[in-house]
């Protein structure tokens, strides 16, 4: 633990003393995507569909030019209907039901981002959140749900384009894509990863 | 200023974007709504059963207490299509005096409780409202296995009981083979009762007879 305080000590001394500039450095940064995202891996048995309801935000201060650390949080819906089937029972019955699937994910993350061209017209950064996840589960057979909340870990990392309204300006648009790892152990739920991708605007907040 | 007012605005868009949540319930058709249930004894033999036998009319059930015997339009349906859907897995409909080897109770079942009540409680709050003297046995009980599970009932359900009368005098006991069970919106309609029934025994392979 100690050590790993003293890493983290170093690392910031070494990143604060990396550059200083104008457009981030120093302010308080919210960017705000629509994020359009897709099940991956086991997550996929119990949604397949890509939703179209998301976004991810990310509130970042400068502490140099290139570097910018914060909190990032988001929100995910993930929704899919099957249509009428007959299911199983332990006890040697028989279901029939429309089933349903519906998960919501909301991470809370520490965030840090590298810009690699500050000033530039278009500046790539990447980026990374890593934290806590609050997930919403409710299936549904027919009109009848159970639901489930669960916390997760999750983690975050990102690639984009910050694009400036005006050379060198702190206000813009981002085009980002994001694959969330998202683990999580219940019942069929064997995690809730996926990859997202989407448009947004950042600004400074003061 | 003109920050406060982008925050506040996208904060807003945010607050949007997170209320459309696709909500299960309100992308459901009322059929879609409708599960079907059944269950059975697994060491009844249903190949051994030749004939069967009706009720007239339905028991309805509100809140655990017998309200009453009833015959509307959706019973009367409902009745008819059991009848049909029986004669097709092979079995003979006959008159209740001629020794039917099954019984078929039918129930509607209304709860306005918010409560959990479980299979076993199911048959336990249910299965004595037909009196066994209707089947002909005066004096002994109905009997049925402990199923499964547990559910909450809110709304209307109809249950459909297949009673082994054939073994009854033998064992004392009028022994419940198989339950059917269809919950959800648009389950009293009598235009959907022939489904109803037939999706119950589309899943239900095992009860048919041969003669």
């Amino acid at each position: 633990m100690k050590t790993s305080y003293k890493i983290f000590a170093v690392l910031v001394v070494g990143l604060l003393a990396a550059g200083t500039a104008s457009a981030q450095y120093g302010r308080l940064n919210l960017n705000i995507n629509y994020s359009i995202n897709t099940p991956v891996g086991d997550f996929k048995d119990v949604v397949n569909k890509t939703s179209y309801r998301s976004w991810a935000a990310s509130l970042l201060y400068g502490i140099n030019d290139k570097i910018s650390v914060g909190l990032g949080t988001g929100f995910q819906d993930f929704y899919q209907k099957y249509p009428r089937q007959v299911y199983k029972l332990e006890d040697g019955g028989d279901i029939s039901a429309v089933l349903t699937n519906s998960v919501q994910t909301i991470p809370i993350l520490a965030q840090a981002q590298y810009n690699f061209t500050p000033g530039a017209v278009v500046q790539p950064y990447v980026g990374v959140g890593v934290g806590g996840n609050l997930i919403l589960y409710r299936q549904y057979l027919g009109e009848f749900g159970s639901s489930a909340t669960k916390f997760g870990f999750a983690a975050r990392p990102e690639a984009g384009v910050f694009i400036p309204f005006r050379k060198g300006g702190p206000a813009g648009i981002t085009v980002r894509a994001d694959y969330n790892y998202m683990p999580i152990d219940y019942n069929e739920l064997q995690g809730v990863s996926n990859w997202g991708a989407g448009v947004g605007v950042k600004f400074p907040l003061q | 200023m003109k920050n406060v007012l982008l925050t506040i605005s996208a904060v807003a868009s945010l607050g949007l974007l997170g209320s459309c949540t696709k909500e299960p319930l309100n992308n459901l058709t009322e059929g879609e709504s409708r599960i079907y249930i059944t269950n059975y004894d697994s060491t009844a033999s249903f190949a051994s059963y030749k004939t069967f036998s009706i009720v007239d009319s339905v028991a309805v059930i509100s809140n655990n207490r017998l309200e009453g015997k009833a015959v509307s339009d959706y019973d009367i349906a409902i009745i008819a299509a059991l009848k049909s859907r029986l004669q097709q897995q092979g079995y003979t409909l006959v008159n209740k005096s001629q020794q039917p080897d099954l019984g078929i109770n039918v129930s509607r079942i209304y709860n306005t409780s918010t409560g959990v009540i479980s299979y076993p409680d199911y048959w336990g709050s249910y299965y004595g409202f037909y009196d066994p003297f209707y089947w002909g046995y005066p004096g002994i009980g109905y009997g049925f296995p402990s199923y499964y599970g547990t559910y909450s009932v809110t709304e209307g359900a109809l249950s459909i009981d297949a009673l082994d009368l054939k073994d009854a005098g033998a064992d004392k006991k009028i022994e419940g083979v198989w339950m059917g069970l269809v919950r959800g919106s648009g389950v009293f309609r009598a235009a959907n009762a022939p489904g109803q029934v037939n999706t119950l025994f589309d899943q239900s392979g095992y009860f048919k007879t041969n003669q």
